[in-house]
């Protein structure tokens, strides 16, 4: 109501937190037990994986690095690690992330849209030309075709002579949870959890360095997850994947350390302190008590973290920057291993020079003025916090346990059971966020009068990109040997359909004659099937 | 013409011209079985096949929201493969007012889908108990769909089981506890006395990623279809969709005389109100 | 008057088709919209995802709908949503209302608005507007 003053609008303190967990009004020191803590460093990880946290190594500050097709992402690429910038972050098209070629009908309309075009090997040539992969660190979300994309990064370090166990990166890699929330699945769950196994266990065995999988609750909690039901998906997510892979022969002593997970971070700063270190907790105690694992580094729960998402809105949007910070504290205070900052734009427009800029040094400003970083697990020993991380715990391990009651990740997703869970939540955040009970400033309560809203190009739309990609992709067609390509698609047509078999060295075979994205999706498609998305609403 | 068909109230039914029977009238086979027993993909892929026979309608009911009459009709998602398949009409159903889980006017829609030419109808409907016998007799031959864990549902349609269905369904049967199912229904089956000539219904395991159990559903259909034929069941079935739908249309018109009546009406006596209630029924000539 | 006399639904008795065009595999929006419309008394029929603009004129012509909702967070909603709406045109449809849901640019709101879109409906904009907007376009 515009009619609302500042004064008059005072929304209640809610006592419940949106985990569902009631916050109490003050704590006493006797609930908390230190003996189920443990040190910085030490199992159960709960105040941290390593004992002098930042001192020995600041977080990760990774930053928004733009789209375009490959040519124009390879010279940004160069113009960042010419300012001295590491990593590289790579997001891809929608066909390829699909799994479809630039040519099919369905990838017409979005050819280059929300990220690059790498429908095959000379493609990849482009974006990392001139580029030493031996020396940079390349992060791909990238999920349905993420064996693909890595198989297409292995090509291209053979192709530049780059020793493959140099590279360093992190592939998205994560399936389940595109059927439930971000929906960039291609095959049935089941072929998919074959797939993703693979492409870890070859990861492991070829370039040890890289981080073939970040498991994400990122996305559910976008779509309306509380932060408990966000931690607790994943957690189920990650034991899938450990089950899975030991089927698959793995030894999990050394699979699980290139294990690493990616969650959102929104307002709640104690909910979200406490649901980093709930989860660390339940991780390593899983992975010791499960599966027996007593390598620490195998026990760790590593993780990055987006600051923003959903919890940005538009009205006054400089609000924003304020979000960020906070959120980004208590990224710090959960103990992330890589933050990223969204620009306080980015709710409603492609983010300007600015935006991104302030960005970055919000997480600069905390990290070198604010002085938080310096003493490891800082807020460790809160009665508060302590008694909350334990309440987190418990709302976790009831969520899970909601689903192998059920039967289970798999089957809930493949019955669409989660995905209704989750558009159910969405809707209840939806109406509390329409009814002001969950206080957004400056959009449900505080508004300023007759403020327009404008919201501008999300996505850098340039009209010639697909003819350029389609173009490129003719000539690929028509110069490369059709005889490789057919040799080669076959071939990893039989190791498909034997379940014994790992695809990836037929997978990098394809990529070097330059079989399409489309191309070995549809062949295995054709072993596999399709997955079947179960509309239960 | 089925949207019109759907909203139409009793007395514009009661109204509509005179129609000549169908000289040809579809074949019907019903779909039933809980929610989240594979129905609709299970008919996906039987569509998929029976298409071979004729211009094939599907008429898909999913429950309406008592409070609102609301739906979510999502079955034609689950039916992903006639993707493309033009000449295939899929029709999406609210069950709106029926309390049989039934969707309103189902049987003028029925016979609308006999006017179109079409071969063949599948009517898909959800629930266990009082659907299945409604649907019972809206088609010739009725499919029931069961999940390998739903033996708690076998053991409480104990009784009456052998007369719901003309084929039974044991769906998912890669799930573990499928053989045991289709043992149980087969037992029951077998307490039954059957007479020469009366149809046994088969118990058939199916699973939508074993092509030939399909199949085999297809041909028990085609089967059944031909025993019909032999049988006097299609005049029983004939008479039983006429009581239906009188007592559908009288249902529906009840129930719109009651929607008029107000609080005061409902503080007279019993008797005053049934008779009123009675007197306001007959008075449908006057009204348009 | 009745008490207990119960309002109507808003959108008793319309049908309303909900599609996913394009590859966008964010489908929470749509969702959590179909879920309301449903609450307001309305027939949805949701597609999932990754639906052809001639899949979805197929589908809302062939279930008789009342309106289409196409929910787009990919940038590709001007291809898109003019596809979808040349479709129902040639099926003859072209009486069936269009809206659009998604994050679309001031812009491209016009442009869509030209191409005859009934109404834009963005992610901060409350529930009940939508269903009473939908309400009002569809009386």
């Amino acid at each position: 109501m515009s009619s609302n003053t500042i004064a008059q609008d005072a929304p209640e303190l809610r006592s419940i937190n949106r985990s569902g967990i009631e916050v109490p009004t003050s704590v006493a020191a006797s609930a908390v037990h230190p003996e189920g803590i443990g040190a910085p460093g030490a199992y159960p990880f709960t105040r941290g994986i390593f004992p002098d946290g930042y001192q020995g190594r600041l977080w990760t500050v990774r930053q928004y690095s733009g789209f375009g097709t490959a040519e124009e992402s390879n010279e940004r690429y160069k113009f960042l690690l010419a300012k001295g910038q590491t990593g590289l972050s790579v997001a891809l098209d929608l066909p390829t992330q699909c799994g479809f070629d630039p040519t099919h009908p369905m990838a017409r309309p979005e050819i280059g849209k929300v990220g690059v075009s790498l429908s095959n090997l000379s493609e990849a040539e482009i974006l990392f030309r001139d580029l030493d992969l031996s020396q940079i660190s390349t992060s791909f979300t990238i999920n349905g075709t993420a064996a693909i994309i890595y198989a297409m990064y292995l090509a291209v370090a053979d192709k530049q002579n780059v020793p493959r166990s140099k590279l360093t990166g992190t592939l998205q890699n994560d399936i389940l949870k595109e059927y439930v929330a971000r929906g960039t699945w291609i095959f049935p769950v089941r072929p998919s959890m074959r797939l993703i196994a693979d492409s870890i266990l070859y990861s492991n065995d070829v370039s040890p360095r890289f981080n073939p999988i970040s498991i994400a609750g990122a996305h559910v909690r976008d779509a309306g997850a509380t932060a408990a039901e966000e931690m607790a998906y994943t957690l189920a997510n990650g034991l899938a994947y450990v089950e899975e892979l030991r089927a698959r022969g793995g030894d999990v002593d050394k699979f699980a350390k290139r294990l690493s997970f990616f969650f959102y971070v929104h307002m709640d700063f104690f909910e979200e302190i406490a649901k980093f270190r709930a989860g660390r907790r339940l991780w390593a105690r899983m992975m010791k008590e499960r599966y027996g694992v007593e390598d620490p580094k195998a026990q760790h729960f590593r993780f990055g973290v987006v600051c923003g998402g959903s919890s940005l809105v538009a009205p006054q949007p400089y609000n924003n920057v304020v979000r960020v910070a906070v959120e980004t504290m208590a990224a710090v205070f959960g103990g992330a291993q890589s933050i990223f900052t969204c620009a306080f734009d980015e709710a409603f427009q492609i983010p300007t020079e600015f935006s991104a800029e302030l960005a970055v040094r919000t997480q600069q400003i905390i990290a070198y003025e604010s002085g938080i970083g310096r003493t490891v697990d800082p807020l460790g020993g809160s009665y508060f916090l302590e008694e909350h991380t334990d309440r987190m715990e418990e709302k976790i391990m009831q969520v899970m346990g909601e689903i192998d009651a059920y039967g289970g990740v798999i089957r809930a997703i493949e019955d669409g059971w989660i995905q209704l869970r989750l558009a159910e939540r969405g809707l209840e955040r939806k109406l509390d966020t329409d009814s002001g009970e969950h206080v957004i400033v400056g959009q449900n309560h505080f508004k300023k009068p007759n403020e327009e809203i404008k919201v501008g190009e999300v996505f850098k739309l340039d009209p010639t990109i697909a003819a350029r990609a389609l173009e490129k992709f003719q000539r690929v067609l028509d110069t490369r040997a059709q005889s490789a390509v057919d040799a080669a698609l076959a071939k990893l047509a039989i190791a498909a359909a034997n379940d014994r078999e790992n695809v990836m060295p037929y997978l990098v075979d394809c990529c070097h004659a330059y079989a399409t994205v489309g191309e070995m999706v549809a062949c295995l498609k054709q072993e596999w099937g399709e997955f079947k998305e179960p509309v239960n609403l | 013409m089925l949207s019109q068909l759907a909203n139409a109230s009793a007395l514009e039914l009661a109204q509509r011209p005179l129609r000549a029977v169908t000289s040809n009238p579809a074949r019907r086979i019903g779909i039933t079985g809980a929610p989240g027993a594979g129905k609709s993909t299970l008919l996906g892929h039987l569509a998929l096949l029976r298409r071979a026979k004729g211009r094939l309608g599907v008429l898909a009911v999913d429950p309406s929201s008592p409070k609102t009459g609301g739906a979510i009709l999502g079955d034609r998602v689950r039916m992903d493969e006639l993707d493309g398949a033009s000449e295939l009409y899929i029709r999406s159903l609210g069950s709106r007012n029926t309390s049989d889980g039934l969707a309103d006017n189902l049987p003028e829609m029925l016979d609308a889908m006999d006017d179109f030419g079409f071969a063949e109808v599948m009517l898909e409907t959800v629930g266990v108990g009082q659907v299945e016998y409604a649907a019972r007799a809206q088609v010739d031959t009725l499919v029931l769909v069961l999940l390998p864990d739903s033996g708690d549902t076998v053991q409480a349609m104990k009784a009456g089981i052998m007369e719901m269905a003309d084929i039974f369904v044991v769906n998912k049967a890669d799930l573990s506890g499928a053989q045991k199912m289709a043992a149980d229904i087969q037992r029951i089956a077998a307490l039954n006395h059957h007479d020469p000539g009366s149809w046994v219904p088969p118990v058939l395991l199916a699973a939508a990623s074993q092509p030939a159990s399909i199949l085999a559903l297809s041909e028990a259909i085609d089967r059944h279809q031909a025993w019909l034929g032999t049988s006097n069941r299609q005049e029983i079935l004939h008479e039983q969709r006429a009581r239906y739908r009188l007592r559908r249309l009288l249902e529906m018109r009840i129930a719109q005389v009651i929607a008029q009546h107000d609080a005061a009406f409902f503080a007279a006596p019993l008797a005053e109100q049934l008779l009123l209630t009675l007197e306001m029924l007959g008075r449908v000539s006057v009204r348009p | 008057m009745n008490t207990l006399l119960q309002t109507r639904p808003a959108l008793a008795g319309k049908r309303i088709l909900i599609g996913k065009p394009g590859l966008d595999g964010h489908d929470i929006g749509a969702k959590i919209v179909a879920l309301t419309l449903r609450n307001a008394g309305a027939e949805v029929i949701y597609t999932g995802l990754r639906r052809s603009p001639l899949q979805i004129a197929q589908v809302a012509v062939d279930e008789g709908v009342d309106a289409v909702g196409l929910s787009i967070l990919s940038g590709s909603h001007k291809e898109l949503v003019a596809d979808v709406m040349t479709q129902l045109r040639e099926l003859k449809a072209a009486d069936i209302k269009v809206f659009v849901g998604g994050t679309i640019p001031a812009e491209d709101q016009l442009h869509l608005r030209e191409l005859g879109v009934a109404a834009i409906f963005t992610a901060d904009m409350p529930l009940t507007d939508v269903v009473r907007i939908l309400g009002e376009r569809l009386a």
